[in-house]
């Protein structure tokens, strides 16, 4: 006998392999969504081969019992939540993203909710034990997605509380949330008789205030600095001036402080308004940085002047193919105040000619550093 | 009550007897000729990445700390293996009854807990020393710059007075350092991780993306000495190998002075000349010969970044300085002639190396073959109706589907990049 079971798998299978097919004639026949398909279609067929094998966990007291004598089950509002995700979905696809998205996961979840329930409605003819087989097949779905559920929404909030508060803010509020946390697990953890009610009232309130805190500050907006940065795109190469003055859109709020100083191959100083290099390797300072062809290569640039600098590449100049105009190539850093530092990563694909040699250049100060690609 | 045993089951029981000693024979054979078999390997003469012959400082203090670990651990494990032994022999099933069972025996786990906390602590300082030293970087003589890619390593040498290297010197397959000399390797990659390891001058250092590691390398002796990719890098990483050149002081000097000649153009009307032309209408589009200019005098610069997935392919500004090609898979040298180079004497070895690659050594063979339909010789993704994953560039070196004629003049061509 086919069981029940069985027949969902095997059903899957069925589903999977016609849709890798298709896949396969209409998209593309050595794509990865094909394996992923018939990779779906083995692991139904496997799962199904087990089911039949075991007898759907040999979950019956009476095979043939069960479908004569099993009681209709409980009203379920699952199809109704199904039907809901397939609205939503339709929706999605006629309105915006987000809408289809949360449609596919209320899909999932009614669907899936909706199959355990129908099969434990057929499991015996034992409505208890039916309810039983349900709760113990659906809690090994339910307590982890319910869970994940559970910490995006907090860490949903506690982002919007953080993104909303002063960069020193965030720390702080952290530092509290944390310690507020430990306290309140180790009280709890010293009166291991306390009811659980107590616990779960903590809990509620706790996630209540993360609620309306995380509400409030979204509400409210980012702060200026990010709503600003979000609306001019300071690492946008176009926003990049890189003259001696400061910059209204570049240099705003420049962070000047690296964490990649292991990767650098060399570090361009400026001291005394005269610029200086020193390179990995090297013991004494060189006036040659030489950067690999088509290889990411960083390059630190430290000031240790009083005024504010700028670490400027210049790579020759070349034909904009949108406006056929030639236009000097380079980039550069934000300005960097004294003894601040910052990190320019480059990755250039041709050498230099003789007539338009590469060099590194600070505004406001002497010298140059040659820049050598072989 | 009697038992009987008819001669038949008596038979049967003597046929499975001798299948079992049988089989107890063969499999004892096969173990003693797999022992064998690893212990007369570690006879083997050539074996040129043989980690116990080191070539240089470095590689020496890694050497010495295997001839410090490697027979603690061996009489470790030999301890443990015989007790195990022992113990498996001494209480084997034999339907005595189960000894008396205790929990616990604090003597017992105090001392077998010192001891290998003693044993670790005296492989500890020793390996700490080791990496301490091999980690030292201060007293660098030379830099270079040491970047990997499927499947060839480059090779830069910035500019160092000190060392007479007034120019940048770009190179691939064989590194060519002083003897005598602390050279550093910078290492980072330009697709994926990669690892350089040339086992008699150091241990082996990852080469990263967008990262900067450093390996220090010297060598006591002129010689050549063989390295391997370590990190699997796909399809060619068995073939992605390289070779050490260490000469004489001297003998470096000159290899300085001929890598920083300038480019000369093949003699007007000659092959080469035809050949230089053939260059510049196919293999410009990647590599790139220092020097070499277009028909309207502008230098011709390659674009590797348009057409290979990893941005870069080997320079071949003075190819026949080297001794390989392709990731320094194959010898540019015949084998007569390349066994000339690597058995030379160490006073000699420079002599030889320097000479380059002449037209009566060449291995014209695997270079036509190579110029002919290269990814028959080296497997690569250079199929293009395949280059989907890598966005429609090659990784490796496709068929470009010269004529003949063209490889002729190809082969002329290269052999005057000395």
């Amino acid at each position: 006998m086919i069981t029940p079971g069985s027949k969902y798998f095997f059903g899957l299978t069925g589903l999977s392999l016609i849709s890798a097919i298709l896949y396969m004639v209409l998209v593309n026949p050595s794509d990865l969504g094909a394996v992923a398909l018939f990779g779906l279609a083995a692991s139904g067929a496997l799962i199904g081969a087990m089911a039949l094998f075991t007898r759907d966990g040999d979950v019956y007291t009476d095979e043939e019992a069960v479908a004569a004598n099993a009681p209709a089950g409980s009203p379920s509002f699952w199809p109704i939540v199904f039907a809901l995700g397939a609205a939503l979905v339709l929706t999605g696809l006629a309105t915006v993203p987000v809408v289809f998205v949360l449609g596919i996961a209320v899909l999932i979840a009614g669907g899936v909710e909706w199959t355990i329930q129908n099969w434990a409605d057929g499991a015996s003819s034992d409505r208890e034990f039916n309810e039983f087989a349900r709760t113990r097949a659906i809690s090994a779905i339910e307590y982890p997605g319910l869970a994940a559920v559970g910490l995006g929404v907090i860490a949903f909030f506690f982002s919007r509380v953080v993104l909303a508060v002063t960069k020193e803010a965030g720390p702080i509020v952290f530092i509290v949330v944390a310690m507020a946390i430990l306290v309140v697990g180790v009280l709890i953890a010293t009166k291991p008789f306390m009811k659980g009610t107590v616990t779960v009232v903590v809990s509620v309130l706790a996630v209540v205030a993360l609620a309306a805190a995380g509400t409030y500050a979204a509400l409210s907006g980012e702060r200026h600095e990010l709503t600003v940065a979000a609306e001019e795109d300071h690492y946008d190469a176009s926003h990049r001036e890189c003259g001696a003055e400061a910059s209204d859109h570049y240099d705003h709020l420049a962070n000047n402080t690296v964490s990649l100083r292991s990767a650098v191959t060399a570090t361009i100083f400026v001291k005394d308004g005269k610029v200086y290099a020193e390179a990995i390797g090297m013991t004494k300072k060189v006036d040659t940085v030489t950067i690999p062809r088509s290889s990411a290569t960083s390059v630190m640039f430290r000031n240790l002047d009083e005024e504010q600098h700028r670490l400027v590449v210049n790579l020759g100049s070349a034909k904009v193919a949108t406006t056929g105009v030639i236009e000097k190539v380079g980039t550069c850093t934000q300005l960097t105040g004294k003894n601040q530092e910052q990190v320019m990563t480059l990755k250039i694909p041709k050498p230099a000619t003789a007539t338009e040699p590469y060099s590194f250049t600070v505004p406001g100060a002497t010298g140059e550093i040659k820049l050598v690609v072989p | 009550m009697s038992h009987s045993v008819s001669p038949h089951s008596s038979e049967k029981a003597m046929d499975i007897v001798n299948n079992v000693k049988s089989t107890h024979h063969r499999i004892r054979n096969s173990i003693a000729t797999i022992i064998g078999i690893v212990v007369l390997a570690g006879c083997a003469r050539n074996a040129p990445q043989d980690t116990w012959q080191p070539r240089g400082h470095n590689a020496s203090v890694i050497n010495h700390l295997q001839w410090i670990i490697f027979p603690m651990a061996g009489v470790v494990g030999v301890l443990v293996f015989a007790f195990a032994a022992y113990t498996f022999w001494k209480f084997k099933d034999r339907g005595q009854p189960i000894p008396s069972q205790s929990h616990g025996k604090p003597v017992v786990e105090i001392i077998l807990t010192i001891i290998p906390a003693l044993i670790l602590t005296v492989v500890g300082v020793f390996t700490f020393r080791g990496i301490f030293e091999l980690a030292n970087t201060e007293d660098t003589q030379m830099v270079i710059n040491v970047t990997g890619q499927q499947w060839w390593w480059e090779y830069d040498y910035p500019a160092q007075a000190d060392q007479g290297i007034t120019q940048p010197i770009i190179t691939s397959g064989q590194l060519v350092i002083p003897v005598g000399t602390k050279i550093l390797l910078r290492e980072t990659s330009r697709d994926v991780i990669h690892s350089y390891w040339i086992p008699a001058l150091n241990g082996k250092k990852d080469a990263v993306p967008g990262r900067i590691n450093l390996l220090r390398l010297q060598a006591d002796k002129p010689g050549i000495f063989a390295g391997q990719c370590t990190e699997f890098c796909g399809l060619s990483h068995a073939n992605m190998r390289m070779e050490a050149i260490a000469l004489s002081k001297e003998d470096f000097a000159k290899w300085v002075a001929n890598q920083q000649k300038a480019y000369t153009s093949p003699a007007d009307g000659s092959l080469a000349k035809e050949g230089e032309g053939v260059f510049l209408n196919q293999c410009i589009r990647c590599h790139q010969v220092n020097g070499l200019k277009k028909a309207d005098g502008t230098p011709a610069l390659a674009a590797p970044d348009e057409n290979v997935y990893a941005g870069a392919v080997p320079n071949l500004s003075h190819l026949m300085s080297r001794n390989t090609f392709a990731g320094a898979k194959f010898d540019l040298l015949r084998k007569s002639c390349r066994s000339d180079v690597w058995d030379a004497s160490s006073e000699t070895i420079g002599v030889k190396y320097l000479a380059g690659v002449s037209e009566s050594c060449l291995n014209a063979t695997a270079l036509r073959a190579w110029l002919r339909n290269a990814p028959a010789m080296k497997p690569m993704y250079s199929d293009p109706k395949k280059l989907g994953p890598s966005g429609g560039k090659y990784r490796g070196m496709p068929n470009l589907g010269l004529t003949e004629t063209d490889i002729d003049k190809l082969v002329a061509y290269l052999l005057t990049l000395k």
